[in-house]
């Protein structure tokens, strides 16, 4: 099964994120970006929910992220 | 030892601070952010969490808190970050050498012009010494919150109130004041610099640059910030963009249990038993007439700057240590402050006491002073 990750621009952001998230009640756990994603040393929110239930929920609070991939 | 120069750095630390501190060392060894191990997970969330707890202390958003060596170089950086490429200072006549040598070799090696305004007894007159020294160039009002000689507080919230109006970035020096005074950014400030081993409790090493984010810095220090690694380009985003190199992982752990102990004291706390001591040494002084305290009538921190007749300060504090009393003569490394006190030559001895001073030991050092 394939697992869904926000990659993030930095472990501050992301922090910050999983911190929030998880106090709306969504769930997410951090997890270093694979380097075959392309992503470089960032890090990734990994999620259950829909992403675009997520990154709704990070636009709102002005949470910077880079992309959604599924791997 | 007793120590009355924590303006210089406060000591003793909270117990607390003690035991974060060896607990890092022997615990949260990884490389924050700068890996995808457990190690530099563990650690990456310690700092996190520190970084939150200045950022709720501060009134801040998380991210717009970055970690610095001290409140020099957060002062470096703020300074520097929005005025060396031109343009024109003003600080205040009782700036730290922190703010004063950064904005002097602005000027020296870079053209960037500086005003030194007047402080006054009068508010409305300092504000009035700042304005008249706005141009259509200047970028930023830099000033310390309260002296680090005398602790007279400046009025900050008004010269924010200034910068806003006039579109001026206010960059607030909070070394003594942060953790004493309610310091945030809801009081107008653009930047706050700040010491972690001060007011603050935390180990040396440790400084905060605390901003709105309505001002983008450029870096004065470029390198790896664990993030955007495959360009050459600086990350642009904060904090990372201005924590280049492996953070002080030890010191930020030990300054969250600072950050603890100074909310669970409460700053208001915390002022009124520094209060209750200067009150109690200046009274105990003003018994001696060869005493001269400075700035005693004006708003201060608890902070006495003193004299004993025309005796150099460096030997009356050289005396007090050979009697088991720990303060500073001399400059405090602020030349502005005391060509504005007129005591370049003599300097000041400067009594500054911490929340685990007492008043017995304000009786003993009174004495001691009596003594010499």
């Amino acid at each position: 099964m394939k697992k869904t990750l926000i990659t993030m621009t930095s472990i501050t952001y992301a922090m910050k994120a999983k911190k929030l998230l998880n106090g709306l009640g969504i769930f997410c756990e951090i997890e270093k970006t694979p380097k075959n994603a392309g992503s470089g040393c960032g890090y990734s929110l990994r999620v259950k929910d829909p992403p675009e239930r997520i990154t709704a929920q990070l636009d709102r609070l002005n949470i910077p992220y880079r992309s959604v991939i599924q791997i | 030892m007793i120590n009355f120069d924590n303006s210089a750095t406060s000591f003793p630390k909270p117990e607390s601070v003690a035991r974060a501190v060896s607990a890092a060392v022997s615990r949260y060894g990884g490389n924050p952010g700068r890996g995808g191990h457990r190690l530099s997970e563990e650690a990456a969330q310690k700092v996190f969490d520190v970084r939150q707890l200045a950022a709720d202390f501060f009134h801040a958003q998380v991210e717009n808190v970055a970690f610095t060596q001290n409140c020099t170089f957060a002062l470096n950086m703020a300074i520097k970050g929005i005025a060396q490429y031109g343009g024109h200072v003003i600080i205040s006549d009782y700036e730290h050498n922190a703010v004063a040598r950064p904005v002097y070799a602005l000027w020296k090696m870079r053209g960037v012009d500086f005003s030194v305004a007047q402080v006054t007894n009068d508010d409305d007159l300092t504000l009035e010494n700042f304005e008249k020294l706005v141009r259509h160039d200047t970028r930023a009002l830099v000033c310390t919150v309260a002296s680090n000689v005398t602790g007279r507080v400046l009025p900050y919230r008004r010269l924010a109130q200034m910068c806003k109006r006039r579109g001026i970035c206010f960059i607030g020096d909070a070394a003594q004041a942060a953790g004493v005074l309610d310091i945030t950014l809801d009081d107008g400030f653009d930047f706050i610099c700040t010491a972690g081993h001060k007011s603050l409790y935390g180990p040396t090493g440790t400084g905060l640059l605390v901003t709105n984010g309505n001002y983008a810095l450029s870096t004065i220090i470029e390198g790896g910030t664990g993030a955007t690694s495959a360009q050459l380009e600086q990350t642009g985003f904060l904090p990372e963009r201005l924590e280049s190199g492996t953070i002080n992982t030890v010191g930020i752990i030990g300054l969250g249990e600072g950050l603890r102990f100074v909310r669970k004291k409460t700053p208001q706390a915390i002022l009124r038993h520094e209060k209750k001591l200067c009150d109690q040494f200046e009274q105990l002084l003003s018994r001696d007439k060869r005493v001269k305290i400075y700035e005693q009538n004006v708003p201060r921190l608890p902070v006495t700057a003193f004299n004993i007749a025309d005796v150099h300060s460096e030997e009356v504090a050289q005396k007090l240590s050979q009697k088991g009393f720990a303060l500073r003569g001399g400059l405090q490394c602020a030349a502005l402050a005391h060509r504005t006190l007129a005591t370049t030559e003599q300097g000041v001895v400067r009594f500054s006491p911490s929340v685990f001073n007492t008043p017995l030991q304000v009786s003993a050092l009174a004495k001691a002073i009596g003594s010499i």
